[in-house]
């Protein structure tokens, strides 16, 4: 039983985007994801799609790679889009069938707000797969510094965040293990009534659990001996630099986002 | 400065009260090589800790690197600033690799420590190269740590303490997890820093790796009981094996064959050679002293695979066409290194994943349909890497409980099963106990217990002596000889060729291929053993002694070798009988 996830995928490559400032990276990623909620007509769906595509095949990403990103999500789209099929209940009604009805605005907002989605999706996919772990550890540190110029522990956040990532491979690989495990000695996972399911995966998290504090305390053990004292004192190995390519990336990301915006 | 670090009288406890140093006065001096051994639970971690500045004591004074960061006799113990100042200058290399890499790129994973230190980029650059090549890993300065090998991440682990240019380092049972090439390594990399006259402080539970340290000390319940040279320690054979402890290989043959004794092995062989010359020209040619046994001709297979093909996802495959029939009541040890198919193999036997190509039959059912995996779940037992990180329940007797019950036994039954259980693996009396509060080696056999309480016909092993003491290793081949004369069939995987020549088999997995499969004296000779050396194997300890004196017989255990050099070094008495 094991399981596999593709969360922080880095897909190593070289091109202009791999080689952006994370910094830059994230602001524009999220200002796309933002600009998702914009969109209302097919025309603003299709700039999206587009300008996408675009970065996909500046970033010499394959599009084997994007797609996997997306299908975990098509699930959900789909539900969204049966919401939005049924709950919409403006414009010139189609078919109904009992309480379901179809209308011409239902239709519209089943297939358009889904793919509206798609262009923020890829946007973080794109992010996650040009961008190193620790290059986007460094963003976040560099974004959150000013918190801790107001006595917020901005540094800790970001290494939280970045040994997060460094771990969930880890803890996965074990999950399974314990599953398997379990598994082996008659354990029923994903078998039975739903109660049944339930009470088969505390085990499972029981032991996890424990194993994560052996790991908790494992680490800060290792985190002392490399005398991690967390900010002030810290030098950087690659300083993080915004450079011309850095700036036009946000310049163009700032001119999509009016141009969406405005032609709503 | 002559010390490095400085322990006098110190003694600590443990909030639960369990004391774990007690009265510890050591010095390290600058270019030693120190290594400390003891069994599980005698305080040696707890000592690497206070070693390494990470942990104070209750009692006594420590000095580390000049600085007096703790004393008792002050109003305030803990000077913090100075443990501050003092952390800097030590390292400190642990036992499980993936705890110890806090990054995902393995290059700045060696330039976090520079970074905290605040070293400039130009000099953590330089410092990074350096130490990746030191340990030979240069090759993956942009892969991703979790990637890597166990050997490789603890390589890359030193590397990363080496980059903060530590005065002494503190090697914290570095091995432990590891297989035997990824440990030679480790002990290459140890071997050449001790030869830049780097301060090292070595703590294993491997008596080999103590005879390259300057000095050896040995703790137990927290006190030091011996200390001095490798041959000044190992000489009180009494004492260590009293201390759970074991003599190396070339101590325990240079006294059965009454030659002076000593550990080091290079004097023994020579001292062997020696003797061996002047007799050589009686020597019988090719004899083989030893009797040969065969395997009994088998029936029904327990475990059979048939053309077995698997890979995960995309990647090469994990196994290849591989064939075997396993009979039952058998003992069959499975070898490889990391990485040739091993563990995959034995997750296809435990009906947990199923062949692309091929069969795999459990006592001659398929592992292809859902709801026969299921039955086979009681019928074969698998005892995964470190079984104790499985443990979930809040007492010991209700993880053991655990399998019965799924099997839907009585009350009665389960219970009956259990404490059969926990007294084979000598856990009686710590029923109610929980099983996060036993020592390391009992949570292993506990998780055991767990699957011998479903009373397997066949019992499937992946590594179960990995990372316990020698005491523990001896416990479990106990255990495992006792279950194996219940007429159980034992599969297991290792890394200890010694291990492995005590089975009635031995398969070879190099690459996803079967590359040697039969008895082990079919699989450990002279002729396979450059074969096994290109697939990062090697033979058993008295067959390797055997072949380096140029002996004509073939021995695969210490007895055996001591027949055979008892022909060998005195055929005149056996002319005169």
């Amino acid at each position: 039983m094991a399981l596999k996830i593709s969360m922080g995928q880095y897909f190593a490559a070289e091109s202009p985007i791999h080689r952006l400032d994370p910094r830059a990276k994230v602001v524009a990623g999220l200002a796309v994801m933002v600009s998702v909620f914009f969109i209302h007509t097919p025309a603003q769906l299709a700039l999206g799609l587009v300008a996408m595509l675009g970065v996909v095949v500046l970033a010499h990403i394959p599009a084997r790679k994007v797609v996997e990103s997306i299908r975990p999500l098509v699930f959900v789209l789909l539900l969204l889009s049966l919401f939005n099929l049924f709950l919409v209940n403006t414009g010139e009604v189609l078919w109904t069938a009992g309480p379901l009805r179809i209308t011409t605005d239902s239709l519209r907002a089943a297939w358009l707000y889904s793919l509206r989605l798609v262009v923020g999706v890829i946007a973080a996919a794109l992010i996650m797969l040009t961008t190193t772990p620790s290059r986007l550890t460094d963003a976040f540190d560099a974004m959150l510094a000013p918190l801790s110029r107001l006595g917020l522990p901005g540094h800790e956040l970001a290494m939280v965040f970045s040994l997060m990532l460094r771990f969930i491979p880890t803890l996965v690989d074990e999950a399974s293990a314990i599953m398997d495990a379990q598994t082996s000695r008659g354990g029923a996972l994903g078998e039975g009534s739903p109660i049944k399911r339930v009470r088969a995966v505390i085990p499972v998290l029981v032991a996890l659990l424990a194993s994560s504090l052996h790991h908790a305390n494992d680490l800060s053990r290792a985190l002392d001996a490399r005398c991690y004292e967390g900010g002030a004192a810290r030098s950087h190995w690659h300083p993080l630099r915004m450079r011309g390519a850095d700036w036009l990336a946000l310049l163009l990301v700032v001119v999509y986002f009016v141009t969406i915006v405005l032609w709503g | 400065m002559d010390r490095v670090a400085a322990l006098s009288h110190v003694t600590l406890r443990y909030q639960s009260g369990a004391q774990a140093l007690e009265d510890v006065s050591l010095v390290v001096r600058p270019g030693e090589r120190l290594c400390v051994l003891g069994s599980n639970g005698s305080g040696k971690s707890t000592l690497a800790s206070v070693l390494c500045g990470l942990l104070a004591p209750d009692e006594g004074t420590v000095t580390l690197l000049g600085e007096r960061v703790f004393d008792s006799g002050r109003a305030e113990p803990i000077d913090f600033a100075a443990y501050q100042r003092a952390r800097r200058g030590v390292g400190l290399v642990f036992q499980n690799p993936d705890d110890q890499i806090v990054t995902t790129v393995v290059d700045e994973d060696v330039a976090f420590g520079p970074e905290n230190l605040g070293v400039a980029p130009d000099e953590i650059t330089v410092r990074v190269e350096r130490e990746l090549r030191r340990v030979a890993m240069m090759d993956y300065a942009k892969a991703d740590p979790t990637r890597l090998s166990g050997g490789q991440k603890q390589r890359v682990a030193i590397a990363g303490a080496l980059a903060m240019e530590p005065q002494v380092i503190v090697f914290d049972e570095p091995g432990s997890l590891l297989d035997v090439r990824g440990r030679r390594a480790i002990m290459r990399v140890m071997g050449r820093l001790a030869a830049d006259g780097a301060t090292i402080v070595h703590i294993t539970h491997f008596m080999e790796e103590a005879l390259e340290a300057d000095r050896v000390i040995v703790l137990e319940r927290g006190r030091i009981v011996l200390e001095g040279t490798p041959q000044e320690v190992f000489g009180h054979a009494d004492k260590i094996a009293r201390l759970g402890l074991e003599e190396p290989f070339a101590a325990r043959l240079s006294r059965r064959l009454e030659l002076p004794w000593t550990c080091d092995a290079d004097a023994l062989e020579q001292a062997i050679a020696h003797r061996l010359d002047k007799t050589r020209a009686k020597l019988p040619s090719a004899s083989n002293a030893v009797p040969y046994f065969d395997d009994s001709p088998s029936n029904k297979p327990a475990i059979a695979a048939e053309h077995v093909s698997f890979s995960y996802r995309t990647e090469r495959k994990a196994l290849d066409d591989v064939s075997l029939g396993i009979a039952p009541g058998s003992s069959v040890a499975i070898v490889g290194q990391t990485g040739s198919g091993k563990s995959t193999l034995l997750r296809l036997l435990c009906a947990l994943e199923v062949p692309d190509a091929g069969n795999v039959l459990v006592n001659g059912i398929s592992t292809r349909r859902k709801r026969d995996r299921r039955k086979l779940h009681g019928t074969i037992g698998y005892v995964m890497q470190h079984p104790e990180r499985q443990l979930f329940a809040e007492t010991v007797l209700e993880d053991v409980a655990f399998g019965p019950t799924n099997m839907g036994l009585s009350a009665e039954e389960v219970a009956r099963r259990c404490r059969a259980a926990l007294d084979l693996v000598d856990l009686v009396g710590f029923d109610d106990a929980s099983p996060f509060e036993l020592s390391g080696g009992q949570q292993r056999l506990c998780a055991i217990a767990g699957i011998l309480a479903m009373r397997p016909r066949i019992i499937v092993l992946d590594e179960p002596t990995a990372g316990l003491d020698p005491r523990g290793r001896q416990e479990l081949r106990w255990i495992l000889e006792r279950i194996g004369e219940q007429g159980v069939t034992i599969v297991q995987v290792t890394h200890n060729m010694d291990d492995a020549a005590r089975a009635d088999r031995v398969i070879v997995l190099d690459q996803a291929r079967v590359m040697l499969d039969g008895s082990p004296r079919e699989v450990f000779c002279a002729q396979t053993r450059p074969a096994l050396h290109d697939a990062g194997l090697g033979v058993p300890t008295a067959l390797d002694w055997a072949l380096r004196l140029g002996l004509a017989c073939q021995p695969l255990t210490l007895d055996e070798l001591v027949a055979c050099l008892d022909l060998s070094i005195r055929p005149a008495q056996s002319e005169e009988v």
